[in-house]
């Protein structure tokens, strides 16, 4: 039950066709994990709390520099030294006080994976590195959660939806492939843009909205200012869900 | 067969600031050959030192993944190549 101030808060959005106060309260009743609270986890996290998701867990085991703030808008001048899941914690709560939001400062692990999306109706790949990002896969198929990437680099991006036994999951796409971890180049509106289809998604999968970026591969390309779509297909000898068979 | 090879903006400053190319060839190995011919700097990004295709790279031929044995896959008149390497940013 939406109490009247939720009901005036998320008005623009319960008058969507479609949506309405069920779908409202599809998303307060949600739990979502957010892998990262960096580029791709900033609009993320703060799409998903304003628009009322009602359970937010963050995860990231950094601490703010200045050199994130070009791009990571949950952390500002003042954190500087903070650690990321404090700051963005602060910030979500301050944006939507009505919502729980659960920071967790660990770094992500094969171990330790289990625990962490206990419970999660949905995972959020917000990383920076590809071997956590095969964590974060592999986890969502053997737990049947859906989980939904995004990458950036520079001007480009990608995104893809994953439904665990029903569509390609990451390994499907990049085959195990891992690449010497850089310093990256990247400007802060591309995270953005990325993050912000990864909250739509989540949004879309919580309300039952839409059809969602599943075999598909999403290219964001700025600087010609276009969005390529790739067909991508299950694998069936993938070492992630090979062996899962159609839910 | 002339063939439209799509390149990530990245690496448009190899290829004289283009991100459209045509090339031609009757599989992607051919029409990765008359890339490089073309623009020579491409070879030592996309090729390790044996001459394959970098496991950092994915093809896609009309928009569906040319994996495995990309190289060998054919192509025809009108294809569209795309060269996109992974990228793992947040």
């Amino acid at each position: 039950m939406l109490s009247r101030e939720e009901l005036e808060r998320y008005d623009r959005q319960i008058m969507l066709y479609g949506f309405g106060e069920e779908g409202q309260e599809k998303l307060k009743k949600a739990r979502v994990f957010i892998a990262g609270a960096g580029g791709l986890g900033s609009p993320v996290s703060i799409y998903l709390a304003i628009a009322g998701v009602g359970n937010i867990r963050i995860i990231d085991h950094d601490t703010v520099e200045l050199s994130n703030l070009n791009r990571q808008i949950l952390h500002w001048q003042e954190n500087i030294r903070e650690r990321k899941t404090d700051s963005a914690v602060e910030k979500l709560r301050k944006l939507n006080p009505d919502i729980k939001v659960e920071g967790i400062a660990e770094t992500i692990t094969e171990k330790n994976i289990p625990r962490l999306v206990v419970n999660a109706d949905i995972i959020i790949d917000a990383m920076d590195n590809l071997e956590t990002r095969y964590i974060l896969n592999r986890a969502a198929i053997d737990k049947n959660i859906p989980f939904v990437h995004g990458a950036v680099n520079g001007f480009e991006g990608r995104a893809m939806t994953v439904i665990p036994g029903k569509s390609a999951c990451l390994n499907c796409v990049y085959h195990g492939v891992t690449v010497p971890r850089e310093k990256i180049p990247v400007i802060g509106v591309t995270p953005a843009v990325i993050g912000c289809i990864q909250a739509t998604e989540a949004i879309k999968y919580i309300t039952g909205m839409g059809n969602l970026l599943t075999n598909r591969l999403i290219n964001y390309d700025a600087l010609s200012m276009t969005f390529t779509e790739f067909t991508v297909k299950r694998d069936p000898d993938c070492e992630h869900c090979g062996k899962i068979k159609n839910r | 067969m002339s063939i439209e090879l799509q390149l990530s903006s990245v690496f448009a400053r190899y290829a004289g600031n283009q991100t459209t190319l045509t090339v031609k060839g009757n599989t992607v190995g051919e029409c990765l050959d008359d890339l490089f011919s073309q623009y020579p700097d491409l070879k030592k990004i996309f090729l390790d030192k044996n001459g394959n295709l970098l496991r950092a790279f994915d093809i896609y031929i009309n928009g569906t993944s040319a994996y495995p044995k990309e190289m060998t896959k054919p192509v025809k008149d009108g294809d569209k190549l795309h060269i996109i390497p992974v990228i793992y940013g947040g």
